[in-house]
């Protein structure tokens, strides 16, 4: 809610496809520091495409990212990957903890191993984040033993410790039980309300209401409309979003 | 009756020899734990190299996977014969001496050069099957886990070693265990090189007396071996699915996957267990 109208992501012109099939077909979209911005779409549409297009675990085959002024694709880039990674932190829908790992050492591993950062900086610092996350209890626990709700706080928290400018959130809360959801977007509403910049692919309706300065509706690999969310939500302007809003929130 | 008895049960003939037995048994124990370890490496290493990433590196991978595949399917034996004629040779005159003597007929250690002949032809076949067994742990790791790798900045080798190895590792433990059990049996194959292990010793004493009992003492000193090793697979097998069970039950998504990798076995592992 912070936002300052400074780009920090410019995404143009955005093809992918996988095989014959075009997930993305001409994305465009601008996102400003500090802004959260809700990406809604029925499934197959490509969202996740999309985010992992922006962090380049699937690099575009046409168009262009800029990252902070700086482009991020196109073969000239190979120190693309790098920066991008240290800027873009990334929570998954089936939150991939590493299960060898407690919950401490899943969120100092990256400071440690990619930043080369000292113990002594990392771990009291991994501390304070999981106690921001109100996993403070169990950072010595091990991923089978949280709750999916737990796992997927200290997802958030591994991504925060590589102090990511842009988070990326991939339906974080469709794998929970209904009852874990709201401990998980608690987290991510007080991160949005301390300014961090975060795209949100998220069935949660009222999330996107409530939290987001934008929301951005997708179908067939492209936008079909985007704006703040009392009017997409409220008043869609086209069909498509309009039966997509109707299917869900008659549901 | 009797005579089964006295050719393949005859004590007498297994306490005269039984220093001789048990120095042929040390030797095929330090077989077994040079050409465990080694392979274990070897068969890592193939396994890395053969999932590389990238378009540059598949030169590499080609090449990883055309020696599994080759030398899954030759037989130890001659691998064995090929090595050990082949080295010898190379460094003797008649070979044109083209590697030194310390490669060609190796002593390190204090060990005969059949002894390391043997080390390295177990490496070199046993390498390509912990290969395959690698693989089977690396792939039974979730994407997931290599994309959460990637996206917290690590590099595919740094994901590889931080992330996938140590997930691998730990679900192929029984299968690599099962390996071991078939390479210990396959270092009797090293005594047609004269090479005075267990086996060597019992044939010794079938050919001087015509008893088996040495060669039936020498079975049971394996079985002494092996059975335990066999025990403790079942044992780590049976905990690894005891503890994914547990995980599927306080874990909420649906994302279990696999204890067991499939294949990579060779065929001659599953035995025992
Ligand atoms: N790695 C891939 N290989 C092949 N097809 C893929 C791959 N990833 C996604 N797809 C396909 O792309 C389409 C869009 O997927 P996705 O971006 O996950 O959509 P969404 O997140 O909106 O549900 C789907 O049809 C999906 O099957
Ligand atoms: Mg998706």
């Amino acid at each position: 809610m912070t936002a300052t109208g400074e780009s920090v992501l410019r995404i143009e012109n955005v093809h992918k496809r996988f095989g014959s099939l075009k997930v993305l077909q001409g994305v465009d979209l601008t996102i400003n520091r500090g802004e959260v911005v809700c990406v809604l779409g029925p499934s197959g549409s490509g969202k996740s495409t999309l985010l992992r297009c922006i962090n380049l675990l699937e690099p575009p085959e046409e168009g262009r990212i800029l990252l902070e002024d700086k482009e991020i694709t196109g073969k000239a880039n190979q120190d693309g990957i790098d920066f991008v990674r240290r800027r873009v932190g990334m929570v998954f829908q089936q939150f991939n903890l590493f299960p060898h790992m407690c919950a401490l050492d899943n969120v100092t591993v990256g400071p440690l191993k990619v930043l080369d950062k000292p113990k002594s900086e990392v771990e009291p610092k991994a501390r304070a984040l999981l106690d921001r996350v109100g996993m403070s209890a169990k950072v010595d626990e091990y991923p089978d033993r949280l709750s999916g709700g737990q796992q997927q706080r200290v997802a958030i928290a591994r991504a925060l410790a590589m102090d990511p400018h842009v988070m990326l959130f991939d339906e974080v809360t469709s794998a929970l039980d209904p009852e874990l959801v709201k401990e998980v977007l608690d987290v991510m509403r007080e991160l949005a309300s301390e300014g961090m910049t975060m795209i949100v692919v998220t069935h949660e309706m009222g999330f996107a209401r409530d939290v987001s300065d934008r929301v951005v509706f997708m179908d067939g690999g492209k936008v079909l409309e985007e704006g703040p969310p009392a009017e997409v939500l409220g008043n869609p302007q086209q069909p498509r979003t309009q039966k997509f809003l109707g299917l869900v929130l008659d549901h | 009756m009797n005579f089964i008895r006295q050719y393949y049960f005859d004590f007498g003939v297994m306490s005269d020899n039984l220093s001789d037995l048990m120095a042929g048994f040390w030797i095929t124990i330090k077989l077994s734990i040079f050409g465990g370890v080694l392979s274990l490496i070897w068969g890592l290493a193939l396994a890395v190299i053969r999932q590389l990433p990238g378009r540059a590196t598949a030169p590499l991978r080609w090449l990883s996977i055309g020696y599994i595949d080759a030398f899954r399917g030759i037989p130890l034996l001659i691998v064995l014969l090929l090595v050990s004629g082949g080295l010898s040779s190379l460094s003797s005159p008649i070979g044109g001496d083209v590697i030194p003597d310390f490669i060609g007929k190796p002593t390190w250690l204090g060990e005969t050069s059949p002894f390391w002949y043997g080390v390295i032809s177990l490496t070199i076949t046993y390498g390509a099957y912990m290969a395959e067994v690698y693989r089977a742990g690396i792939e039974a790791v979730p994407n997931g886990q290599m994309e959460a790798a990637r996206s917290i900045g690590m590099s595919h080798g740094q994901a590889m070693r931080f992330v996938i190895v140590p997930q691998a590792v730990r679900k192929v433990i029984p299968p690599l265990l099962n390996d071991f059990i078939a390479l210990m049996k396959d270092t009797s194959l090293v005594s047609i090189l004269g090479l005075a292990d267990v086996v060597y010793v019992g044939r010794q004493i079938q050919s001087d007396i015509f008893n088996g009992s040495g060669l039936v003492a020498g079975a049971i000193l394996f079985l002494i071996v092996t059975i335990p090793l066999a025990r403790l697979v079942d044992y780590l097998i049976a905990r690894e699915q005891r503890r994914t069970k547990r995980s599927g039950e306080s874990n909420d998504s649906d994302q279990l996957e696999e204890t067991q990798p499939a294949g990579g076995l060779p065929p001659n592992s599953g035995d025992l267990s």
